[in-house]
């Protein structure tokens, strides 16, 4: 049992897919599935029978694993990661899992170095401080 | 995990009793049916879970079938849709443990397996509540959120889901 042979997220040796189409966050799924649920309730009083188990079980998980809620906060993580040469992938990866050293950033995100576009600590350091302020404020 | 919003292209199939003069109905119709062939889908090998559809970016012209009188609509429209990615780290929540690994869910993927030779540090403890236990990281137990790397995963055609091999063997995986 295997996925694709050559393929390796901690690589960076991911689908095509994933390098065309925009690749978004827990905390940014988690609005757009409320809203989606919102708007449904409004059309009919029986939302939840008209969403899939698919969406029942992503909307739970997405609520449940964002460590950002609030729209302003979203936007903001967003970004502060889009500063850095980073793939759609790997900003998704880091703004949902949150580490909180580089060394954990980087064990998350291998490819981050690998592919030598950021070199050095300090700059995750930045990065996860800027990320901890936009916690803090929320 | 990462999401992608992907834009997909399918063949909408309406009945002759859907077809109406007015064409507001018909767009409706169009939509309500999409969605409802959309989520009996519920994922593909290509595109993995389709969660929901986000935008209609254009309805075609459509064709008559001369023998049934249904017309097909060639709908493109933008979808939520989660894969799953060899080499990811994951986030589940411990669903059944058993000596031999444990079962997590984690968001869509409801079948994901970890090994007893992949959880690292945690080993099996048997009881009417069996855990998996590190002395130096923790218990994992059901109900507990993991963090997990993805070792590899199938695409089982007749259930219409991913299965998921895992592992704990790793720095910073483990119980959240």
């Amino acid at each position: 049992m295997s996925g694709e042979e050559e393929e390796n997220a901690a690589e960076l040796k991911i689908g095509d897919e994933f390098l065309k189409a925009k690749c978004l966050m827990n905390c940014e799924v988690a609005l757009i599935l409320d809203h989606k649920y919102e708007q449904l309730q409004q059309m009919s009083d029986d939302a939840a029978n008209q969403v899939s188990q698919v969406f029942e079980k992503s909307l739970q998980y997405v609520k449940r694993f964002s460590r950002y809620k609030n729209p302003d906060s979203v936007r903001q993580v967003r970004e502060v990661l889009s500063r850095y040469q980073l793939a759609e992938f790997e900003l998704c990866v880091l703004g949902n899992l949150c580490p909180e050293t580089p060394d954990e950033a980087i064990a998350m995100v291998p490819s981050m170095k690998t592919k030598g576009r950021i070199d050095d600590d300090e700059q995750i350091e930045k990065m996860l401080q800027d990320l901890s302020l936009i916690k803090k404020f929320e | 995990m990462v999401f992608l919003e992907a834009e997909m292209s399918s063949n909408v199939l309406l009945s002759p009793e859907h077809l109406t003069p007015q064409g507001l109905l018909l767009r409706k119709s169009i939509i309500t049916r999409l969605f409802e062939d959309i989520a009996n889908k519920k994922a593909s090998k290509e595109h993995g879970y389709f969660i929901a559809i986000t935008s209609l970016n254009s309805i075609g012209e459509g064709r008559v079938r001369t023998l049934t009188g249904d017309v097909l609509f060639p709908v493109n429209f933008m979808c939520l849709t989660q894969k799953p990615t060899k080499g990811e780290v994951l986030t589940g929540i411990v669903d059944k443990i058993l000596k031999h690994g444990l079962f997590l869910k984690s968001g869509p993927i409801d079948n994901i397996f970890i090994s007893e030779k992949l959880t690292g540090e945690y080993k099996y403890v048997p009881g009417e509540n069996p855990v998996f236990l590190s002395e130096k990281q923790g218990k994992l137990a059901k109900g507990v959120s993991v963090r997990f790397k993805v070792v590899g995963f199938r695409w089982m055609e007749a259930e219409r889901h991913f299965q998921l091999l895992g592992s704990l063997a790793g720095d910073f995986l483990g119980p959240i």
